[in-house]
């Protein structure tokens, strides 16, 4: 299954990238998205997959009493996934502030910071 | 004791300003007590050295690091010591008189009595790396001094083009050094000394090249001479100073340091002898070229500076005898002339050649001690500039049957005998010029020093038998690392080398009465003539013009590059082990599982893909949706419900806020990329994409530990009372992580709302408005 | 669980503390600022005890919740995580101070402090954490907390150089995520100490190099390493002198710091490939922040090649690994923290008092300020490398080590590298304190109200790095103790899983 899992993800970030390299700063905040997706999916691949097994103690017993499905990775995605949304969310206001203050999205013509210097001054 | 010697200067510098603001009229000769004091505690020290014992004292530094702060008197460093410490009484006094009445008197003073620190520092310390530290400090002491008149630009070009110079070539030298402690096995120069030469050690060319980089630059020798003109800009005291008596013989003083531990090799008494002669020529003939006093003084030390290299390189005793007889004799009277010529300035506002004559009626006492100086640096019977010729021309017949060596130390001397004549005889005699100012004797500040050391310049020619049992003898041991006892004569015997001083005098008369002649001709020569000073700007400039090149190569500026970089980075990071190491998959073997899992699976690929082909907003947002909706059935599928929970909440949540946020941007999320651009960005994708791919298929097929699931799994009821496991890790087992979690999402809130609250230009105070404005512009 | 014990956490809760109590106080800057001075300095004697304790008995671990590692996150400040957190606070303490004298109130109110205590919590968690997860969530506070510090004051630069920043430093983290995710798959555990052996033990060291790789990538872009600094230079100099000194002292370290610990406790870099990526990676970025400064004529973006040219200097220590180069390597951190901090302090007075940092508009502070100029040309000279200032000794020591390792052309290259920087300041300090112009009289300088407030801070960092330099020892001792942990990181594992067993 695993194998599956990481074609999927590789055509995710394969997607990411090609988002990234776009000139449109929306459309690197799309490719951010998936990229925390796609990120996430690698981390739960890397865990093992265990199908519809949830990691709980049934009730009545001390220790799990069936395979079940690894739950660390779960953890550690269930805090990434709110980590990369607080980013995200920041980004965007960001982003639009930019957009106010810029008035532009293309980055390249996003040059208050490293103006173009004209003349060759030494 | 030594080391208070050496540091009371830095100490003493600190205070100078508020010194020289209570005893103002007095403040040169106060603070000169401090020089004069050090002057007499080496006096103290001199007959121990001369019988042939060394001092020295040391104190931990940084002994991790086997760095001590020791110091070694030895006869060449007493004589350097004392050359610097009472030149600089002498000069600290004189500088009290000659910058009177200038705002930054108290500053400067605090300057040169730290540069004196540094300089005595340099020649005394016994431990490389403390050695480099106070090399270094001259440096630095040396750049505030020549840009001391700041407002000048010719100031600033000549503090920045000693530093790089002196600087570049001091870093040299912590690589010789480094080596040499290394190779030696020792970094005290009298454990150095006491083993001996190195020149069998596999690494005796690198710290040979590498130090003898150090003291060229330093001591200006061709093709590094420029600097030390230039540094001319400087306050007439500094010169007189740093560049005829102290730091320009740094690099003298490490050669002849080093001599006994990399001297008598076949390069070394190649090397020195021919840069040395070619830079006494050079240093000749451009100093004739000048009018200007100081110019010519600074080209004549240049020359010295060469004679001196040249002498220790030939190595023999006669010439290190000759080569210290010469050091000390122009250390009297390069500082006097220097503070001649300073005085002259002061008192006529001129210093060119041409308008000064007859100034010996009105200047008596600095005619007095320009005529001394002079007729030593003349080489003129009995002053010990003559001894000390006489000596040369003994030791350069001696060892250069060919006389190639005599030649150039003839033609130098005599040259360098018209620029004496130049510049102290010239001036004081003939006709009182029209001048700037009204010439006026100076205050005994200004006439003291210099008349002193001419004096002394007498006495030690005199008292030969003295000088040569105190002075020479004592240094040139330390020097040749063995005993050296060169009888010295006042009265010469009829000799070669008398002859030759003839000849000397003879050529001298030749050049001085010829002498406009000589400098039209040797100005048209050189006019046109590519020089390393011209050279060294030249460099400074292709520096940055390379630098913003190269810069420009990275730092572009553009968000799409750096992405693109840094994704390229990601690329090969991951493409080339993967294909090193072959983890390329052969085949991919489709597990036998329901349908609906591919096809959650496949919905999330649509989804993305639609997000990559999204024409609209609208389309963008839905697709965004698609794929995160489905990553959320992935969880639910493969046993994670919370994570599947999460995602759905999260998905949502964003959508919604890209959704408001997209809506306020008018503009397409449809980007178009020429054919080429989205070749290679695909490309760089792909080749991304297959490597995770990969890299993800060659681990899933390692075993996984599965240790800590294990432990979960036993302890989450038992010991965290918990029976959802993923819960108890994020709230126990892992807690710092989820209280991080909590940090980031809070930290996010406040961040957003500084950023939605902080308009531009609203909440800048005004004063910061002022930098604001450069900012926008 | 004793009072020890606490301090190791203590630095991070007080941060945190810190952070949700001003959150509290969200319009009341002035109480706000005096949370922060108070908790930066409980932050600063805290750590200044661990350091203490960890010197005196060695590596220093907390177990959260009592979950021994590596089952748990456990919290292990070995000799260099305690002497970065205390440096880590007094940069803090001084940064507060300082922004007193800096800013309007107006600019307090939009949260200045609570951002910079949520990135010191940041910072000092990365630092001390034992977990490598954990570590990646200790990234994302300090990340998200300098976004917030970068964009305050809301010009169009700084959100140019904030896009910049955020997106970059987002891959950057982002890698760092996915190489943790591919290592827990490879060894099934994230505690540091326990990598260090599982990592170790596995049979596939192509996989094994695969991630180190990444890491690599990763902590390199956040270290602002060679050829992945562009982030650094496009936004340090846009937010205030205040904020850009902090992310100069703090945020690239935390990637070297990052570095360190990994290359040395889960993939040692001696005698693998990763060892001659580093001198090369090394090398390069000496080279391209010593040329990078050299073309600049914004003194702030000067300063911040200056500060890439440094990490240089700190991974030659790194990729040399012996311990005469890891002494230097974590001499020239600490050296550079204060210095960095320094640089950005004093380039923000000098633009308060000359109206501009373009270098060729400064100008004549020299005349109008002699003494301010001293200061700054004092800062310069240690981040030149120039003796006796801090700069100097770690250079000696690695350009020895790199003769050592039979690399003289790293030597040659880090002497080099300072040669340049020298030339970069000489040809500012000339240009920008002693050109007057064509202004007969000099202008007038302002310092403007509060100046006490920027120059205590500063004075103190300055005197603190002169001090490095003329007592050198004591650093150098701390230095070598810590170097010799990371050779040697038996103590740190045994003090993290030595409970477990």
């Amino acid at each position: 299954m695993e194998p599956i899992l990481a074609v999927v993800v590789g055509i995710l970030f394969a997607i990411t990238v090609f988002l990234f390299l776009s000139r449109s700063y929306v459309r690197i905040i799309l490719g951010i998205f998936l990229l925390s997706n796609a990120t996430h999916l690698l981390i739960f691949t890397m865990g093992g997959l265990t199908l519809e097994v949830p990691p709980l103690i049934p009730p009545g017993a001390t220790v799990p009493t069936e395979a079940i499905a690894n739950p660390l990775p779960q953890a550690l995605i269930l805090t990434a996934i709110v980590i990369s949304f607080a980013l995200f969310a920041f980004l965007l206001v960001l982003t639009y502030r930019a957009y106010q203050a810029l008035h532009t999205v293309d980055v390249d013509e996003m040059r208050d910071a490293e103006p173009l210097v004209e003349e060759d001054g030494a | 004791m030594i080391a208070i010697a050496v540091l009371s200067g830095f100490v003493l510098a600190v205070f100078a300003p508020f010194v020289h603001r209570l005893t103002k009229p007095l403040s040169g000769w106060v603070l000169a007590a401090l020089p004069a004091a050090i002057f007499f505690y080496f006096v103290q020290m001199m007959p121990q050295i001369a019988h042939g014992e060394t001092v020295r004292a040391a104190w931990d530094w940084v002994p991790s690091f086997g760095v001590t702060l020791s110091f070694y008197v030895d006869g060449l460093s007493l004589i350097f010591a004392l050359l610097i410490s009472g030149i600089g009484a002498f000069i600290v006094a004189y500088a009290g008189g000659y910058l009177k009445g200038h705002k930054d008197h108290g500053r400067f003073m605090g300057f040169i009595l730290a540069f004196m620190g540094s300089m005595l520092g340099l020649v005394l310390a016994d431990n490389l790396i403390t050695l480099f530290v106070f090399w270094e400090l001259t440096s630095i002491t040396s750049f505030l001094l020549i840009g001391f008149n700041h407002d000048k630009p010719r100031s600033r070009r000549a503090a920045i083009q000693a530093l790089v110079v002196t600087g570049g070539g001091g870093l040299a030298l912590l690589g010789g050094l480094l080596l040499l402690g290394v190779a030696g096995g020792s970094f005290e120069l009298s454990e150095l000394l006491a083993s001996g030469s190195i020149a069998e050690n596999p690494y005796y060319l690198p710290i040979f090249l590498l130090v003898l980089a150090g003291a060229f630059t330093k001591s200006a020798q061709v093709p590094f001479h420029f600097w030390l003109p230039n540094a001319m800009e400087a306050p007439t005291p500094v010169s007189a100073y740093l560049h005829s008596a102290t730091m320009v013989k740094a690099g003298v003083y490490l050669l002849a340091r080093m001599n006994p531990i990399l001297g008598g090799t076949d390069i070394w008494e190649l090397v020195l002898p021919v840069f040395g002669g070619i830079t006494l020529l050079t240093g000749t003939l451009l100093g004739l070229r000048q009018t200007d006093v100081k110019q010519i003084l600074a080209y004549t030390t240049v020359a010295s500076l060469g004679l001196l290299v040249m002498l220790i390189g030939i190595g023999t005793d006669v010439a290190i005898t000759a080569a210290v007889l010469y050091l000390i004799s122009h250390a009297l009277f390069k500082g006097g002339l220097f503070m001649v010529a300073g005085s002259i300035d002061h008192s006529t506002g001129t210093r060119e050649t041409v308008r000064l004559s007859g100034l010996g009626k009105v200047m008596p006492l600095t005619a007095l001690a320009g005529l001394l100086a002079g007729l030593s640096m003349m080489g003129i019977w009995p002053f010990f500039g003559f001894i000390a010729k006489e000596v040369i021309y003994e030791a350069t017949l001696h060892h250069d049957p060919r006389m190639w060596i005599t030649a150039v130390a003839i033609i130098g001397n005599s040259l360098m005998l018209a620029a004496a004549a130049l510049v102290g005889l010239r001036p004081f005699f003939g006709k009182l010029l029209q001048t700037p100012k009204e010439p006026h004797e100076g205050s005994p500040s200004l006439w003291l020093g210099a008349l002193t050391l001419g004096v002394l310049g007498v006495v030690f020619g005199m008292m030969s038998h003295f000088s040569g049992e105190y002075l020479v003898a004592p240094m040139a041991s330390a020097i040749g690392g063995r005993d050296i006892h060169t009888a010295l004569h006042l009265w010469p015997e009829v000799s070669l080398p008398l002859a030759l001083s003839g000849v000397t005098i003879f050529l001298g008369f030749i050049w001085f009465w010829q002498i406009d002649h000589l400098r039209s001709l040797l100005y048209a020569a050189t006019q046109r003539l590519w020089g390393p000073d011209h050279g060294s700007d030249q460099f400074l400039a292709a520096l940055v013009r390379v630098s913003k090149n190269l810069t420009g190569l990275l730092q572009t500026g553009r968000l799409n590059f750096y992405i693109t970089f840094t994704l390229t980075m990601l690329a090969l990071t991951l493409g080339i082990p993967v294909i090193a190491y072959g983890l390329l998959p052969t085949s991919i073997v489709l597990p036998d599982v329901a349908l609906h899992i591919y096809g959650v699976f496949g919905l999330t690929v649509v989804g993305a893909l639609a997000l990559l082909f999204a024409r609209s907003r609208l389309q963008a947002i839905l697709s965004m949706g698609v794929t995160g909706f489905s990553v959320a059935l992935i969880f639910l599928i493969f046993g994670a419900p919370d994570l599947a929970f999460t995602q759905f909440m999260v998905e949502t949540l964003s959508v919604v806020i890209i959704a408001l946020v997209l809506l306020r941007l008018p503009v397409d999320t449809y980007d178009r990329r020429d054919f080429l651009p989205s070749l290679r960005d695909a490309g760089l994708a792909i080749s991304i994409g297959v490597a995770f791919t990969s890299i993800m298929m060659a681990i899933g097929a390692e075993p996984l530990d599965l240790t800590l699931t294990e432990y979960f799994a036993a302890n989450s009821y038992l010991e965290a009372h918990g029976r959802n496991i993923v819960n108890v890790i994020l709230v126990d087992f892992r807690a710092l992580d989820t209280l991080g979690e909590i940090a980031v999402v809070l930290v996010a809130g406040l961040a957003a709302l500084a950023l939605i609250k902080v308009r531009d230009g609203i909440l800048t105070s005004p004063d910061a408005n002022r930098v604001t404005r450069e900012d926008e512009a | 669980m004793t009072l020890t014990d606490w301090t190791v956490v203590l630095p991070v809760a007080l941060a945190l503390g810190g952070t949700a109590l001003c959150a509290v106080f969200w319009w009341r800057p002035v109480i706000q600022s005096a949370i922060g001075i108070v908790i930066t300095l409980l932050m600063l004697v805290s750590a200044g005890v661990l350091v203490c304790t960890v010197a005196t008995e060695g590596p220093q671990t907390m177990a959260m919740s009592g979950w021994p590692g590596p089952f748990g996150i456990v919290f292990a400040v070995d000799l260099l995580g305690a002497g970065l957190a205390f440096v880590t606070a007094l940069v803090g303490l001084l940064i507060l101070i300082y922004n007193f004298g800096d800013q309007s109130s107006d600019y307090r109110r939009v949260g200045y402090t609570p951002l910079l205590l949520a990135m010191l919590a940041g910072v000092s968690g990365a630092f001390l954490t034992g977990d490598i997860f954990n570590l990646y969530v200790w990234f994302e506070v300090l990340i998200i907390g300098s976004f917030g510090l970068l964009i305050l004051g809301g010009k169009k630069a700084q959100l140019d150089g904030a896009i910049k920043y955020a997106t970059l430093n987002l891959l950057a983290t982002t890698f760092f995520l996915i190489a943790t995710g591919l290592l827990y798959g490879l060894t099934g555990t994230l505690n540091m100490a326990d990598l260090a052996s599982k990592v170790a033990a596995v049979d596939n060291r192509a996989l094994v190099n695969v991630v180190a790789a990444l890491y690599l990538l990763a902590f390199g872009m956040k270290a602002a390493a060679f050829p992945l600094f562009f982030w650094l230079p496009a936004s340090y100099h846009t937010p205030k002198p205040g904020v850009s000194a902090v992310f100069a002292g703090l945020l690239t370290k935390v990637g070297v710091y990052a570095l360190y610990r990994v290359f040395t406790l889960i993939f040692p870099a001696s005698d693998t490939i990763f060892a001659d990526l580093l001198i090369w990676i090394a090398g390069a970025t000496i080279l391209a922040g010593g040329l990078g400064a050299i073309a600049q004529t914004d003194i702030r973006r000067l300063v911040a090649f200056t500060v890439v040219g440094g990490i240089g200097y700190m991974l030659v220590g790194l990729a040399l690994q012996s311990p005469l180069a890891l002494t230097g390597g974590l001499f020239y951190i600490f050296h550079s923290m204060l210095i960095s901090t320094a640089l950005f302090l004093a380039v923000g007075i000098a633009g308060r008092l000359g109206g501009s940092y373009d270098i060729a508009k400064l100008g004549g502070l020299y005349r109008a300020r002699p003494a301010f100029a001293m200061m700054f040309l004092v800062v310069l000279f240690a981040v030149a490398g120039v003796p006796p200032f801090s700069g100097f000794w770690p250079k000696v020591v690695l350009v020895q080590a790199s003769l050592a390792a039979d690399a003289p052309w790293l030597a040659g290259v880090i002497l080099v590298g300072g040669f340049l920087t020298l030339v970069a300041v000489a040809r500012a300090f000339a240009a920008a304190f002693w050109d007057n112009g064509e202004e007969e009289p000099p202008r007038a300088t302002h310092y403007g109200d509060r100046v006490g407030a920027l120059m205590l801070p500063t004075l103190v960092i300055i005197g603190l790095s002169v001090l490095m330099g003329l007592a050198a020892e004591p650093v150098v001792q701390l230095a070598g103790q810590a170097a010799a942990g990371l050779s040697d990181p038996s103590a740190y594992i045994e003090a993290v899983l030595g409970g477990s067993e």
